[in-house]
């Protein structure tokens, strides 16, 4: 049986735009020079702030919107006691995802008494026209509108990093900000717009987990999702085309895991799919090489295990079950191998992590 | 002690005493009463010997986690990873637990613990590794590193390691021989307090009076002079990882040793690894220190359990209030680390005036 299918593409679609939302953001936030663990924490406050909202009113736009302001208000927390007050970024992050959880599980105990309400969800629409175009149209233009938003997130987060003079402000004051501050710039007000994108998207990532798909909230509904999206933003090497094929490739690998635990052993089309992969990966690799000189062998090598797997999965096929951890981890690992192989010039901006200079 | 550390041990007290304050009155919002809830939490800690042996059976792994942060952050690493750390030391004891078996007791603990020691310094290990000769920043590395550690961790309990019956998805228990005797009877508190102890006494000594500890301080407070001072700093930054990760790693150890089920379960540890850094945060990365504030999460964390319970207040509260306690310490980090400094004349720069020459002395 094909695993390969419409529906398959289509989940694969749907898993990523969360992912998409918070990760987009957090490139903002990063690029700004704060990084934020607490994108987790943020998301959870979203989930449960949009759940709140449209069980209370019925309506999903209202959710949606109290799921941004949400995540704006935890990410003035993280602004104010990380930019303002020059707190350690990783450890206010931290405490934010403690935060969350705690405050989330908490109030909806406190409310519900162990009970788990539905409420109104978000309808798919399909866009007409589009949607009918064989194969694509059901995959990408039958979704949820947040869907479409999510399409349009990539390019307008690229342009605005590059082409506006407040993209290069916020990169500016992730590189050198003491540069930036000698132009005359706040970069106290800089950082802190970065990081309430971070935090609005991710508030709206959140309500696209409760209200979006599913009307519900369950305690830690995020699930790891918020981590995800900060690997998403190191698999693509802190750039929003990268960012966008990163959380594409995490939806497609959740959706495929998914899938794959319903069907018990592997099938065949996956290993010769991972054959694909190796060999379109190996390309890619070469051809970038050429244009910026940069090294080979690490592109070669995962080339190379991807070939080899898949060939011998698709020698051993019968019996053979990958478990799910195993999908699971892929993103994460994936990350890690991306940073550990890439070249040098690629790095997270300098002052991720670090507080700014104080004033004398 | 002087003037600075005193004020950031105001502060930590102070941010704990307003942090609890919040979720009092939170408490009182939610129309539970305040005098139950309370009592709840007391009889929670102190309430039986039992109480009092769990709550220091908590205190074990938060101690050693946060020492596991304050050796890393001295040194200017940032271990976010000691949740994975913990995990990873906690399968490696589990394994040797389980596996080599027909060893005397004192062999076949030390063993093991020592063996959770070197898994937990084999995770901090790579990303020690990806940190030096790859330059992947170490917060980063750490925390994928723990995310994956997760999965391989469930993968293990649901799968080669599980129970003979597989169905449980974790892991038979350990031998006897590599579980740690039992200090109070009837209470879950082992000995391995007593190895923790030895291990923060130590932890602070080496950091304080050696000059392994010394090049580890220098390193942290100022990577250019610790260079210029002939300290291989990055071999310090690893060194300091690794140890990091190998603390954690026995505090893994502990989760399984000396757990009351004493098998290896997907999670079992339980945010301790993340517990330990506000643990750390709160004693200013002073060893010594670390031992107060840990009975203190300990306490938090183990009467909130019973005020669950008893009063129907979500341990949530507990988990929020730690935040907050995260918060208000680093918020007011600026103060508590100022030092007393000059005015500075108007117009003076960071930047030093150049040195002529031969003036240098």
């Amino acid at each position: 049986m094909n695993p390969f299918d419409i529906a398959l593409f289509a989940a694969a679609i749907r898993l990523s735009v969360p992912l998409l939302l918070a990760a987009l953001g957090e490139l903002i936030s990063e690029r700004g020079g704060v990084i934020n663990i607490g994108l987790e924490g943020m998301m959870l406050f979203g989930a449960y702030g949009a759940f709140i909202a449209a069980w209370a009113t019925g309506s999903v736009s209202l959710g949606l919107a109290a799921g941004i302001t949400l995540g704006l208000l935890t990410a003035s927390i993280m602004a104010f006691v990380s930019v303002t007050l020059r707190g350690d970024q990783i450890v206010v992050g931290v405490a934010l995802n403690l935060l969350a959880a705690g405050v989330t599980m908490f109030l909806y105990r406190l409310q519900f008494q162990g009970t788990q309400p539905t409420t109104v969800r978000m309808e798919p629409y399909a866009v007409p026209l589009l949607s009918d175009i064989p194969g694509i149209g059901p995959v990408l233009f039958d979704q949820l509108p947040l869907v479409y938003v999510a399409y349009v997130l990539g390019p307008l987060v690229a342009w605005m990093l590059f082409r506006t003079r407040g993209g290069l402000r916020v990169r500016s004051a992730g590189e050198k900000p003491e540069v930036l501050d000698s132009t005359g710039v706040n970069v106290v007000r800089v950082q802190w717009s970065g990081v309430l994108a971070a935090g609005g998207l991710a508030g709206l990532a959140g309500a696209f987990l409760s209200v979006g798909q599913v009307g519900l909230f369950a305690e830690n509904m995020t699930a790891g999702r918020g981590f995800l999206a900060l690997a998403a933003v190191v698999f693509g090497q802190w750039r929003p085309y990268g960012v966008v094929a990163a959380c594409l490739v995490f939806g497609f690998t959740d959706a495929l895991q998914l899938r794959l635990q319903s069907m018990g052993e592997v099938p065949r089309e996956v290993w010769i799919a991972l054959v694909v992969i190796g060999v379109a990966v190996a390309a890619a690799g070469v051809w970038r090489a050429r244009r910026s000189g940069s090294s080979l062998r690490w592109v070669l090598l995962g080339a190379v295990l991807c070939v080899v797997a898949g060939g011998l999965g698709t020698a051993l096929l019968p019996s053979f079950v990958l478990p799910s951890q195993f999908w699971l981890s892929l993103p994460y690992v994936l990350s890690l191998i991306a940073l550990a192989t890439s070249a040098r010039g690629v790095r997270a901006p300098a002052m991720v992590g670090r507080p700014l200079p104080s004033r004398g | 002690m002087n003037r600075q550390a005193l004020r950031g041990a105001a502060v930590s007290v102070l941010a704990v005493v307003l942090a609890l304050a919040a979720s009092l009155l939170v408490i009182a919002l939610t129309g539970a009463p305040i005098g139950k809830a309370a009592a709840a939490m007391w009889d929670g800690v102190f309430g039986s010997p039992a109480q009092f042996g769990a709550t220091l059976t908590k205190f074990v792994p938060l101690v050693l986690a946060a020492i596991g942060w304050v050796v890393a952050s001295r040194a200017g690493r940032l271990n976010v990873g000691l949740e994975g750390q913990i995990l990873a030391g906690g399968t490696t004891a589990a394994v040797v637990g389980l596996y080599l078996t027909g060893l005397p007791t004192v062999l076949h603990l030390t063993i093991a613990v020592l063996a959770g020691a070197v898994g937990g310094a084999l995770l901090g290990g790579v990303a020690a590794w990806l940190w030096a000769r790859r330059g992947v920043n170490d917060f980063i590395a750490t925390l994928l590193l723990t995310l994956i550690m997760t999965q391989v961790v469930s993968w293990l309990a649901n799968g080669p390691m599980e129970e003979p019956t597989g169905t449980l998805g974790q892991s038979s228990p350990v031998a006897d021989t590599a579980r740690w005797p039992v200090l109070l009877p009837r209470t879950t508190l082992r000995t391995d307090i007593i190895l923790v102890i030895i291990l923060v006494l130590l932890a602070a000594y080496v950091l304080r009076r050696t000059v392994v500890g010394y090049r580890l301080r220098l390193t942290g407070a100022n990577v250019d002079a610790a260079r210029a001072t002939g300290t291989r700093t990055t071999l310090v930054g690893v060194g300091a990882l690794c140890a990091s990760a190998a603390i954690a790693g026995i505090a893994g150890s502990s989760l399984v040793l000396a757990a009351p089920a004493a098998n290896l379960a997907p999670g079992f540890s339980a945010g301790y690894g993340f517990d330990g850094i506000v643990v750390a945060l709160l004693a200013r990365n002073s060893p010594l220190a670390c031992i107060p504030a840990a009975l203190l999460l300990a306490a938090l964390r183990q009467g909130g359990g019973l005020l669950e319970a008893r009063v129907g207040i979500s341990s949530g509260l507990v988990t929020a209030t730690q935040a907050v306690v995260i918060l208000l310490v680093t918020g007011t980090a600026w103060y508590a680390e100022r030092r007393r400094s000059r005015p500075r004349p108007p117009g003076a720069s960071d930047v030093p005036a150049p040195v002529a020459e031969g003036v240098r002395s």
